[in-house]
């Protein structure tokens, strides 16, 4: 019941002085993979932010429903004559934000949860314990729940998101902070300070940040998943486009196999920024990993 | 070692009896009761996206529980293309006087076990639904019902509580009829799950249901007799409903012949695309339900007669119904009185036509000026459930047009039961939505304009509309009532008490091998209702 | 120790699922009576599930119920609760175990595979494969795979467990047929996990010093590989697959819902849309249930892959 590498397992590290972080990115650049997920992300990063001048926000209704793509319409046209290519983009919008938002709140709270308790020896156990629970909690369901009962909106989706997933990265940090805690210099700032704010900021989160870089990646394409799931049971925010509802309303109006166009877009972004963002992380590890650098 | 190797072993063996313990059980051949006298020996396959959630028809609502029980407990009315009314299990139905009805049943129906379906069942199924109140839609009709009595094999009298001219269709058409010595034994009637446990099913409609395997399937199978089918015995040998949560899986099936027949109404957007699919049949069903919008009177700006008709004409419904219903709706002209229901339908009602322009100055009229950028300073919250597809597409152009008339309309969408919550609450400005099956105009204006009506969401209490509504009620008279009615269903529109936007016609789809089906109007009854199943056979 | 920590995960779960389906807005006797019902009949239907009582005495009467081993009655069906569980629970279980098989037996060669060609393109390849199955919305994939195997090619069928009136020996192949699709989806989305667990669990392994070691004494690579390594590798692997069959069991509300397959999680779909807060609270105890459970058996399992655990 304590691990669940997702990602491959996070190596304890000590923090070196200065030069990790370039010796890191030296070995990342090697790594064409990477290099490869980083681009996909910066487009979709772009595109995201740049919807407004790259499509017109798709509202109203169109001439030709369900049209397949054309030059006028590169990614075809919906149940209502609407421009996939636009949803898709401004999709992209609505989807970054919900992946970040998650997982920026899962985080934050995850990690002081985790690194409190590292700290405070007495709490530990209470947290370990209450992870434990809530990892033991059948996540999708909980989460089908919540939503139908609270009402799907936006921000439900972002809360539902983060709520349920903070327990991994507490689990992932935790155990990171305990390796930290017991080393000498922590124990001997200890000695120099009786601020446990201060020491955990300057010593313990530093130590765990490798960690939470990778944790940021995992819960934000978990986040991005579960948004469409939950999207395509309905329970998404019907007045926002993200890619989703694209694919909820494409299997609302039964168009899903005739209206491939309908279907492929959006799964394709789904699935670009979910794998880029993995292969990243993956490729984040390898090379903060002196061992797989040696080679 | 080998004490390491032994107990790996139990803990296998172990873990293998638990999950043959838990694993599905093979089922076996039901005792069939054979195709003597059949038309055929084929299976009919029918699709639907929803599971039964109850076996007992006084309870179910959704649309599974109806399509399958319809199969086994029959109706004393059904309704036809005309809206009107027609014979089903009752001959002959009516009123000796004005707060006594009558039905005079048919007396060659029997119970699958035998036993014969007589007037004691209707007059028990009755008075067992006024006495437990179950939560179906049956209970709802009873409002002036107060008891039922056999006076002979065939013939049952109602008694209400007061004069209404429409309850005895309402019970008719809204009431199954369920067999008194298998309901009777089981205690009330609204907590009795009929789920087969106690020894299957006993029906007196063309099928019964002998199996069922919750989230795939249900298998009936046809009984001896059944009088309203061609020759006296259903075609299909059995009947088999499957599941399929998601749409599109449904289409696929019915494209690969794994299916015969989708239950469901297409999505607009389908109907053109299986139109031209070879090997599958559309066949278009007459709706008998509207939907509308209501303006909530007691937001004192809803209040406001011209508020309200701004509202109105800042929609455009003909790109409504063209787009999002793809052509498939007919504008019932902003009357509650549907073309459908031929008899009352008032052609010289026409609809609020799309003009920004007159909104605006209707706007004006009512008090309120426009901002720099043309907005009026008003805000609406407009509900509306995310279960019912069509509306949530169209609330969206409802939400643009009223904005070019400088009136901002929010959206306020949710899960079906916070929706229904919310309408029962008053818990809205604009309510957006829509009733499946209207049929009968007194009914549906006492519980939709009456001021303790159920479904009034608009709150009103107009004493000219109350007055008009009692007099329809009690009116035995066929044609004065109509011309009530008509009267009514004027000032409802003139006053913008209700919007109706469309009745939309429904498309069901089916593989071309099959042939004979007899559709009545709506999703509920559409081709899958007892006599069109039972006239149905292969090319 | 072990029990009393299973006990509490139940407890915690099963308390959850009741306070949380209390405390948010949602009204049962709207999901079940017609939307023409009166305030009486709504009183009525509460007070018959007990919704009318104050929290406390619910949660109070609930416990004693569950120790009783009674579930209560759906809300919707009136049928007792465990009935309605059972009734799907061999189809989940079925396909959650058949998923789960097939992922260990392609995952685990793909990760020593990967791991023994680190860094190379063969490494590279498997970790993008096992990558994208994580990253795949199922429904897409699933109505994919339906259109080319059921619709085109006509190999597999659309939808359900098996097919109706088919009984005997005839009856299993189509409960495999039906199987396929499913399970497939299934095994593409949690591919990834244990790829990438087996192929850095084993990077390390290999990096041992008995390893070195018995590389020194010239045992054959393939041998330690296998024989060695693979052993150790394995335990982390162990863990992910008691976690996954909890997560899975109930899960795969898409997968169930493209493939229209009988399982649990679309079960607890639509016991939401039905607020039917008995068939809820027991279907998530039931799926504490399968963790514990699960846990248990990873324990032992463990004991067995692992020396050091089984003298501790």
């Amino acid at each position: 019941m304590t691990t669940t590498p997702l990602v491959g397992d996070i190596e304890p590290i000590v923090p070196a002085a200065g030069g990790t972080a370039r010796a890191t990115w030296r070995s990342f650049r090697t790594e064409p993979l990477g290099l490869v997920a980083l681009g996909v992300l910066l487009v979709l990063v772009l595109v995201a932010v740049l919807a407004p001048v790259l499509t017109r926000y798709p509202s109203g209704y169109g001439d030709h429903v369900l049209a397949p793509p054309t030059g006028a319409h590169p990614f075809g046209t919906d149940a209502l004559g609407r421009d996939v290519l636009a949803e898709v983009v401004w999709g992209t919008q609505q989807s970054l934000l919900v992946a970040i938002a998650s997982s920026l709140i899962a985080i934050v709270f995850g990690t002081l949860v985790a690194v409190v308790g590292a700290y405070f020896r007495r709490l530990d156990g209470i947290v370990g314990l209450v992870v434990d629970l809530v990892l033991s909690l059948p996540v999708l369901p909980l989460m089908i729940l919540v939503a139908a009962l609270v009402g799907p909106s936006t921000a439900t989706i972002i809360l539902v998101v983060a709520a349920f997933s903070w327990p991994e990265v507490t689990r992932l940090v935790r155990s990171q902070a305990l390796t930290v805690v017991h080393l000498p210099y922590v124990d001997a700032a200890r000695l120099m300070t009786s601020n446990p704010a201060w020491i955990i900021a300057r010593h313990i989160v530093p130590a765990v940040k490798p960690v939470i870089v990778v944790s940021v990646v995992v819960t934000a394409s978990r986040a991005v998943l579960s948004a469409a799931g939950l999207a395509f049971l309905g329970l998404g925010d019907p007045s926002t486009w993200s890619w989703g509802r694209i694919l909820y309303e494409a299997q609302q109006s039964g168009a899903m196999s005739s209206a491939w166009w309908l279907t492929l877009f959006p799964s394709i972004a789904i699935l670009a920024l979910v794998l880029s963002a993995t292969l990243l992380s993956i490729a984040y590890n390898d090379a903060r990993n002196p061992r797989n650098r040696r080679r | 070692m080998r004490t390491r190797t032994s107990a790996l072993i139990a803990g296998a063996a172990g873990l293998l009896l638990l999950l043959a313990g838990c694993a599905p059980e093979a089922p076996h051949p039901a005792g069939s009761s054979g195709s003597a006298g059949g038309a055929s020996d084929d299976t009919l396959t029918i699709a639907t996206t929803t599971d039964v959630v109850n076996f007992n028809p006084l309870i179910g609502n959704s649309r599974s529980d109806y399509w399958i029980t319809n199969l086994m407990y029959p109706h004393l009315l059904s309704i036809g293309n005309d809206g009107k009314k027609k014979a089903e299990l009752a001959t002959k139905w009516g009123y000796t006087d004005t707060t006594h009805g009558y039905y005079d049943i048919r007396d060659d129906m029997t119970w699958s076990d035998g036993q014969p379906l007589t007037a004691e069942d209707v007059a028990y199924t009755m008075n067992a639904v006024k006495q437990d109140a179950p939560a179906g839609t049956y209970y709802g009709q009873m409002a002036h019902f107060a008891s039922a009595k056999a006076v002979s094999k065939k013939r049952v009298e109602v008694t209400l509580t007061q004069p209404d001219t429409s309850v005895i269709d309402e019970i008719g058409f809204w009431g199954n009829v369920v067999p008194e010595h298998v309901f009777q034994p089981a205690g009330s009637v609204a907590k009795f799950a009929n789920d087969g446990s106690s020894g299957g099913w006993v029906s007196a409609g063309p099928y019964v249901l002998t199996s069922k395997q919750v989230g795939q399937s249900y298998t009936l199978e046809r009984v001896q007799h059944y009088p309203l089918a061609p020759g006296g015995t259903p075609g299909p040998a059995k009947v088999v409903y499957r599941v399929f949560p998601d749409v599109n899986t449904e289409i696929l099936a019915l494209q690969s012949g794994e299916v015969d027949l989708i239950a469901n109404a297409l999505p607009p957007a389908q109907v053109k695309q299986l139109q031209n699919a070879q090997g599958i049949t559309v066949q278009e069903v007459t709706g008998l339900g509207y939907a509308h919008m209501t303006y909530n009177m007691d937001n004192p700006d809803l209040a406001k007669l011209e508020v309200r008709q701004a509202l109105a004409h800042a929609v455009d419904y003909d790109a409504i119904r063209k787009v999002v219903l793809q052509g498939q709706a007919v504008s019932t002209g902003s009357s509650p009185l549907m073309p459908v229901l031929k008899d009352y339908y008032d052609p010289s009602i026409k609809e609020y036509s799309f003009d920004t322009k007159l909104a605006r100055s209707l706007m004006e009229k009512a008090g309120y000026t426009a901002d720099a950028d043309g907005n009026f300073p008003v805000r609406f919250r407009l509900i509306y459930s995310l279960q019912d597809t069509v509306t949530a597409s169209w609330v969206q152009l409802v939400k643009d047009d009223a904005a070019k008339a400088g009136i901002v309309i929010d959206l306020a969408w949710s899960e079906r039961n916070t929706y229904l919550a919310q309408t029962n609450a008053g818990d809205f400005d604009i309510y957006a939505g829509n009733f499946a099956i209207m049929d009968d105009p007194v009914t549906n204006f006492t519980l939709a304009y009456l001021p303790k009506g159920s479904i009034n969401y608009t709150h009103n209490d107009d004493p000219t509309l109350n007055d008009l509504i009692e007099q329809a009620s009690t009116q035995t008279d066929t044609a004065k009532k109509i011309s009530i009615m008509r009267k009514a269903a004027k000032l409802v529109h003139d006053q913008v008490y209700d919007n109706v936007m469309y009745t939309q016609n429904l498309y069901f789809a089916h593989s071309s091998a099959w042939t004979g089906f007899v559709p009545e109007p709506s999703e509920l009854l559409s081709i899958v209702n007892p006599i069109s199943v039972s006239s149905a056979h292969k090319r | 120790m072990r029990l009393g920590r299973g006990v509490l995960t139940i407890w915690f779960a099963v308390t959850v699922t009741f306070l949380l389906l209390r405390l948010l807005p949602g009204d049962p006797a709207q999901a079940v009576a017609s939307p023409t019902m009166t305030a009486e009949t709504r009183a009525a239907l509460l007070a018959q599930y007990g919704l009318d009582k104050p929290l406390i005495v619910q949660y109070g009467i609930y416990l004693g119920q569950l120790l009783h081993g009674d579930l209560g009655l759906s809300f919707t069906q009136s049928i007792p609760v465990t009935t309605v569980l059972f009734e799907r629970l061999p189809w989940t279980l079925l396909l959650t175990v058949t998923a789960l098989v097939l992922t260990v037996v392609v995952g685990i060669p793909l990760g020593v595979l990967a791991a023994s060609h680190r860094g190379r393109l063969l490494d590279k390849v498997v970790q993008v494969v096992g990558v994208t199955g994580q990253s795949i919305f199922v429904p897409s994939v699933g109505v994919l795979l339906l259109f080319a195997f059921g619709l085109m090619l006509r190999w597999l069928p659309i939808g359900g467990a098996y097919d109706v009136g088919v009984y005997g020996v005839a009856w299993y192949g189509s409960v495999a047929e039906h199987l396929v699709l499913p399970a497939l989806s299934l095994m593409l989305v949690q591919l990834g996990s244990y790829v990438l667990t087996m192929r850095s669990t084993l990077i390390d392994a290999l990096g041992e010093d008995y390893v070195t070691l018995a590389r020194a004494n010239g045992l054959p690579y393939r041998r330690i590989l296998w024989r060695h390594a693979l052993r150790n590798a394995l335990l982390p692997t162990t863990t992910l697959i008691g976690l996954q069959l909890g997560f899975l069991v109930g899960g795969a509300v898409l997968t169930e819902t493209v493939f229209a397959y009988p399982g649990i999680g679309r079960g607890i779909y639509e016991a939401v849309t039905q607020l039917d807060f008995p068939v809820l609270q027991g279907a998530f105890l039931f799926l504490a249930l399968t963790v514990v459970v699960a846990n248990m058996l990873t324990d032992i399992v463990y004991g067995f892959l692992d020396p050091r655990v089984k003298s501790a």
